[in-house]
């Protein structure tokens, strides 16, 4: 199976090409042409430190027909690279947020429906075993219903290393835009795909000020409905120091009828203190989330079965995002559409 | 403070709390409820159990207030009209209206009323407030606040809305006291409930409440109520952020004790386990006794409380009508208010 990574801009590319690069019968090909010229972290240098394959155009890769590309692009630059996969029969699986605007989600799921190739947003934390079990339990009932949810997905600041994520024209936001979308997506899962009836959100850009994110909130709580009444809060901040030994986190509490159950998708295996740091000492635990999700990928490309989270469940979370940004203008609650 | 005469109004959990933190005190205490626990309770910690409201105001040079939020009011007024100051278990009212008569006719009076927010005497909170203000944190962006007990289904009026104003006013008004505290004036409130949120509320309910609140200075708080199911051991939480740092509290992280293994009821029972330190309600209480002696005004004052209480109405308001509700800059604030102390 040949698989193309799409551009560098997301630190996810590197993740992705470092899992995909040693599997037996995956050939991996990877392109970032529109890195800026001379970027050491991007292009044909990064892909050279890879070890990978490496095309200097988007015609260079496409002419190889892959069977499945991977879009690590700029959040705004999602949709003509899965326009272009769709059009060529390739399956794609698309970096979260799916896109930037309803619009661009939209063609881009329609896009794929209709060259017949699968869609899956890369929300990676649904496929922890530890969730699985937290989605099974409520399935069975044994917890009782839902009634709140409150998560946190925490993180440093990713404007640091790479700017575009605090360009609102690239990225579509700050920390809202970025972080939303995890927790959002587990209670997608959770509900079955319900989409969320409204959104209220608070912001501010008090972390990092005056320094790698002068346009766009670098923290941000949101308080999401559903129709069914389940209400969620999320801290959707980037409000991890940036010496703090992990990037961040994701951890999450659900009060249902019988039981308060929490989840969290980065324990810690072992904690301490690292004399030669000076900080404190975090080895992570849990599974590889991202191999986890690369494993549904390719086996829905090689079975053509529909993957999940698909591209739907990404234009569900997209939405509350956008709604989140529109309660930011108004101050008040955003109903999202219905139906 | 042997002369100290206080009249404790109500034999519920929180008389509980409060008679053993004055008896240690060296206080008198004379116990009224109108129900019938409180020969019992007085019987159990020495105190003296009387017939009336009126025969326990009588002479009292502080009045304790702890009993159900509806009729906080019209205890505290009593109160204020005999002479006495006033240590009302929070919240002071249900309404802001009435929270402001009550801080306004002690004010009249030249009595003192303080709320009982107790959690601005947990160590945790104390350090964290000490923190914040210090400058340890920074400039605080954004925070955190969990709280998760069991639903007090052991006393009726707490589901009751229009007793205790729910989760929202009853319990979640700790941690909006909190946020206000540490982070100023609060501009807008966002909430919303769920669960079981009305009396009568058998074993098992669950309820949930979830606010955010803008303050002035930027700051964003969230705060989460949990009244949970039967089994679920108190905790709280907070997460705060700044351009400092973070700093994180768990209540069950970090035991002095912790006692595993033991048969219920087992001899393991009578071990004290936990926190080891001194009872927050004692803090409180000396604080506010030093306070109605004439000493200085202690952490919260009584239009602290009246602050809490709007905060709290505006999030039940939010919740009722699904809108953020704006609270004008100002009418948050911290204000000071000179009273003076017990005629020595």
């Amino acid at each position: 199976m040949r698989v193309a990574v799409l551009s560098f801009a997301h630190l996810h590319a590197a993740t992705y090409i470092g899992l995909l690069r040693d599997r037996e019968g995956i050939e991996l090909i990877t392109a970032d042409p529109e890195a800026p010229p001379g970027d050491p972290t991007r292009g044909r240098a990064l892909a050279e430190r890879l070890g990978v394959a490496y095309a200097d155009t988007w015609d260079e890769v496409f002419a190889q027909r892959p069977d499945a590309v991977i879009v690590t692009s700029e959040n705004a630059r999602h949709r003509h690279l899965v326009e272009r996969a769709a059009a060529s029969g390739a399956h794609v699986l698309c970096e979260k947020p799916l896109a930037t605007t309803e619009a661009d989600a939209t063609a881009m799921i329609d896009a794929c429906a209709d060259a017949g190739v699968r869609l899956m947003t890369a929300y990676p934390v649904r496929f922890s075993p530890a969730f699985t079990a937290l989605r099974r339990a409520f399935a069975e009932g044994s917890l009782g219903g839902l009634i709140s949810v409150h998560g946190a997905n925490n993180g440093s600041n990713p404007a640091r290393s790479h700017a575009w994520f605090a360009d609102p024209e690239l990225a579509g936001g700050g920390a809202l835009a970025d972080h939303t979308v995890h927790v959002a997506d587990l209670v997608d899962a959770l509900l079955d795909g319900e989409q969320a009836a409204e959104v209220y959100a608070q912001a501010n850009s008090v972390l990092d000020d005056g320094g790698p994110t002068p346009e766009v909130e670098t923290a941000g709580l949101v308080t999401i409905r559903y129709p069914g009444g389940l209400v969620t809060a999320v801290d959707a901040s980037w409000s991890h120091p940036p010496d703090h030994p992990t990037w961040g986190g994701l951890a999450m509490t659900c009060v249902a009828e019988k039981a308060i159950v929490e989840f969290d998708a980065f324990p810690p295996l072992l904690g301490g203190f690292d004399s030669r740091t000076g900080r404190g000492r975090w080895e992570a635990g849990g599974v590889d989330l991202d191999a986890a999700m690369l494993d549904e990928f390719l086996d829905a490309v090689r079975t053509g079965r529909r993957p999940s989270p698909d591209g739907e469940a990404g234009l569900r979370t997209l939405r509350i995002v956008l709604a989140a940004y529109e309660s930011l203008r108004t101050g008040q609650p955003v109903a999202l559409p219905t139906g | 403070m042997a002369e100290l005469e206080v009249a404790l109004i109500g034999a519920g959990g929180i008389a509980r709390a409060h008679l053993p933190a004055w008896t240690a005190l060296g206080a008198r205490v004379r116990l009224y409820a109108p129900d019938d626990r409180a020969p019992a309770l007085a019987r159990e910690f020495g105190a003296t159990s009387v017939g009336s409201l009126s025969e326990a105001l009588d002479g009292a040079a502080v009045v304790d207030v702890c009993t159900p939020t509806d009729t906080h009011r019209e205890v505290t007024l009593a109160a204020v009209a005999a002479g006495a100051h006033v240590l009302c278990e929070k919240p002071l009212a249900l309404g802001a209206t009435e929270a402001t008569e009550m801080a306004d006719a002690a004010e009249a009076a030249g009595v003192r009323l303080y709320p009982g927010h107790v959690v601005r005497f947990f160590p945790a909170y104390a350090r964290l407030r000490d923190l914040v203000a210090g400058g340890a944190l920074g400039r605080v962006a954004v925070a955190r606040f969990t709280r998760t007990g069991r639903y007090p289904t052991w006393s009726g009026w707490f589901a009751d809305p229009a007793r205790s104003g729910g989760i929202l006013t009853d319990q979640m008004i700790h941690d909006m006291d909190i946020a206000r505290w540490l982070f100023g004036d609060v501009v807008r409130v966002h909430a919303a409930q769920q669960g079981h949120l009305t009396a009568p509320a058998p074993e098992g309910a669950v309820a949930t409440g979830t606010a955010v609140l803008t303050h002035a200075s930027g700051t964003i708080s969230q705060v989460v109520g949990v009244w949970g199911p039967p089994a679920t051991p108190f905790r709280t939480t907070f997460q705060v952020s700044g351009t400092g740092g973070t700093v994180q509290h768990d209540s069950l992280a970090h035991l002095d004790l912790r006692i595993t293994g033991a048969v219920s009821g087992g001899p393991a029972e009578g071990i004290p386990a936990g926190d080891f330190g001194e009872s927050p309600y004692v803090t409180q209480i000396r604080e506010f006794a030093a306070a109605f002696a004439g000493g200085p005004e202690p952490r919260v004052s009584g239009r602290d409380g009246v602050t809490a209480v709007r905060i709290a109405e505006a999030a039940a308001e939010s919740a009722r009508t699904g809108r953020a509700v704006e609270l004008a800059p100002g009418t948050t604030g911290s204000t000071t208010v000179a009273t003076k102390g017990i005629e020595q």
